[in-house]
């Protein structure tokens, strides 16, 4: 691991601060419901379940399908167990009220959310992380479809309210933070990021790696495989429970069925268009993904005249087959993604080719 | 009576039909260098495969200082395909340790065909090998509260690559150097695992002359300053002649003689085993 100068660290820092400054300045002067203040909160929350995808994939060399699984974890953990107690007979009105009789402090339930998604995601693993990485795909997606499947089941539905939406749980309006709301969802992912950072920067992100590399080597340098996988898991897991519960808050209402495959597509597809192995090029492939997918592609859904004249197949659902075909030529073409494993903070500035290198 | 180092005992390594090792036994003592040599092909690699954790042999045991490090008998189908030899010997017997406890214990290894971290700087490759005996956990280490630690494994990784002659290439990409260095990087990063049993495969492949000379005298000199059993496969024969205590020679699979250097150089079934053989 190349140690991070000093100085790149603070202008590192210094730069997300200007960042979140900036963005409470939009929403100051924008006002909470325009489109760019909706990117940020979103994007906010896909940079942070990417880079706990990324983590496992593109720095372990797991390749699991299980994070929209996971998500839906985390966002019912959260929805649960923070709906007031005054509303629980509206939102459980075919469940009597449900069963659960309290409710949690927020920051108490948000991270609740991720612990009980690691919890699975430990016990997911016991079987699965021993076999050839090719199963844990199917595994995990598998897993992912079953925990959808559950979390509907009529009988759980005094707790998860069945097939119904789970609603009137605080969103980012009630977590205002000098009096925006895009600052609490930006602050959450930053934190989390910044952990996850920490974490692949230690010598148990050199481990991670190195399985990545070389199985047989890493094991033969002592590095307990199972032990290890294990542990990129439950942590990835971890912070994808606490995406999930970020996203419940995003979106305002929980419903299990949203928690499709295609979302775990999705995420895996920004992971790849960042770079696997690059933490900065998953959050940057997040933003521009939200952004294109919510505001900058949407006007290809609309029917657009340029004076009398019909611009051709610009109708409802055009976006999708333009995004579609955009990241075909992303992974056809450029394979390392944005970043490759390379991260934003580590690279080199042109004029200063000579000075980073010791040799040569 | 003092324990060996090392140990084979009836060794039969089969994968499907292919009998791979047969009924090798062997012994390596403390501060021994021993030799494995053979024609391609011969079973070398897979024996130090059995003893690494790597494979899991069909048969037989193998003890590293007294202590059973894998023993099995054919079990399940194998039963019925199993082409070795003395299957009843171990039947009570059976243990299977994974590759990094095995490390743990003290066995290091290099690989013939190197497998180094590709995606890693040559002086990160040394550092990942000190993760093993770490004292530090997920969180201390996260949150740098075992900095101590962690400076000491940089420095004992900067060390290492001085030793092998490395220093000046630590932050290059490993696989950008050229064999004969990527060879010495995998022989620091087993050094890194703090082992008392270093086991070579092929050090010497794709260095010239004098590399493999200088080799000879190097491999000698790490014993001495680190304590070290070694045990080594090796096609080059000045080399296997110039350092080993005694040679062990396969082939097919089966040990065909065992001596001091003299005596396998004047051993008739492996000059055959050499000129009647494959090699080139
Ligand atoms: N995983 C495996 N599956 C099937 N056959 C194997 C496997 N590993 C080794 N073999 C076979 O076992 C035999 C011995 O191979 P091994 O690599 O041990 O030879 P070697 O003595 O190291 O040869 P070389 O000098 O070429 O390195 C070969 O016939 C090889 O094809
Ligand atoms: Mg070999």
């Amino acid at each position: 691991m190349k140690k991070m100068s000093a100085t790149r660290l603070i202008v590192s820092l210094a730069v997300v601060a200007l960042l979140y400054a900036a963005a409470w300045w939009a929403e100051t002067a924008l006002g909470t419901n325009s489109m760019l203040i909706t990117v940020l909160k979103k994007g906010a929350v896909y940079a942070l379940i990417a880079v706990s995808m990324n983590l496992l994939n593109g720095f372990t060399g797991l390749f699991s399908l299980g994070q929209a699984g996971f998500m839906l974890v985390g966002a019912y953990v959260y929805a649960v167990f923070t709906i007031p107690l005054k509303r629980h007979a509206a939102v459980y009105q075919y469940y009597n009220g449900g069963i659960i009789q309290f409710e949690l402090p927020l920051l108490v339930a948000l991270i609740l959310a991720g612990v009980v998604a690691a919890l699975l995601a430990a016990l997911v693993g016991l079987p699965v992380l021993r076999l050839k990485s090719d199963y844990l795909a199917i595994a995990t997606l598998g897993f992912a479809e079953i925990i959808r499947a559950v979390v509907q089941w009529d009988s759980l539905g005094p707790i998860t309210n069945g097939s119904n939406l789970l609603k009137t749980y605080p969103t980012f309006a009630s977590t205002k933070i000098l009096g925006t709301t895009v600052l609490f969802p930006m602050i959450v992912a930053g934190v989390c990021i910044g952990l996850i950072l920490l974490i692949i920067n230690s010598t148990y992100g050199r481990a991670f790696k190195a399985i990545r590399d070389d199985e047989v080597a890493a094991e033969a340098m002592g590095i307990n495989l199972f032990k290890h996988k294990e542990l990129a898991f439950v942590i990835s897991c971890f912070f994808a429970g606490i995406g999930g519960a970020l996203l419940a808050m995003f979106q305002g209402t929980v419903q299990a069925n949203s928690f499709k495959s295609a979302m775990t597509y999705d995420i895996l597809l920004m992971v790849v268009i960042g770079g696997m192995g690059s933490i900065s090029g998953s959050v940057i492939a997040s933003y521009l993904y939200i952004a294109c997918s919510e505001w900058w592609l949407r006007f290809l859904d609309n029917e657009q005249f340029i004076g009398s004249f019909q611009v051709p197949l610009l109708r409802s659902g055009f976006r999708m087959v333009a995004f579609s075909a955009v990241i075909m030529v992303v992974v056809l073409f450029f394979r390392r993604g944005i970043m490759g494993d390379r991260e934003l903070w580590n690279l080199r500035l042109p004029g200063r080719k000579k000075a980073g290198r010791a040799k040569q | 009576m003092s324990e060996n180092v090392l140990r084979l005992e009836n060794i039969t390594m089969q994968f499907g039909g292919v009998v791979a090792i047969n009924d090798l036994s062997m012994r390596i003592d403390e501060g021994e260098i021993v030799a494995l040599i053979g024609p391609n092909g011969a079973g070398k690699t897979t024996a130090f495969n059995c003893v690494t954790g790597v494979y899991e042999p069909t048969n037989g045991a193998v003890y590293f200082h007294g202590k059973p490090i894998a023993a099995n008998h054919p079990r399940g189908k194998m039963k019925r395909m199993y082409a070795g030899s003395d299957p009843e010997k171990f039947l009570n017997m059976q243990t299977s340790m994974t590759a990094d406890r095995i490390t743990k214990l003290g066995i290091a290894r290099t690989f013939q065909n190197i497998r180094l971290f590709k995606s890693q700087t040559a002086f990160e490759n040394v550092l990942i090998a000190t993760h093993m005996r770490r004292t530090s956990n997920i969180f201390t280490a996260a949150f740098g509260l075992n900095y101590k630690e962690e400076k000491r494994n940089r420095e004992k990784a900067m060390d290492l690559l001085r030793i092998v002659g490395l220093e000046d290439v630590a932050d290059e990409k490993a696989t950008s150097l050229p064999y004969g260095k990527q060879r010495r990087l995998e022989i620091a990063r087993a050094l890194a695992t703090e082992p008392s049993l270093l086991l070579l495969d092929e050090p010497a492949a794709g260095m010239n002359p004098q590399e493999t000379l200088d080799l000879g005298a190097f491999i000698q000199q790490i014993k001495r300053d680190f304590n070290l059993t070694v045990f080594v496969i090796e096609h080059h024969m000045d080399l296997v002649m110039g350092i080993s205590d005694r040679i062990y020679v396969i082939e097919f699979g089966k040990l065909i003689a065992e001596g001091t250097p003299e005596e396998i150089q004047n051993n008739q079934a492996v000059i055959d085993a050499y000129l009647g053989g494959n090699d080139e």
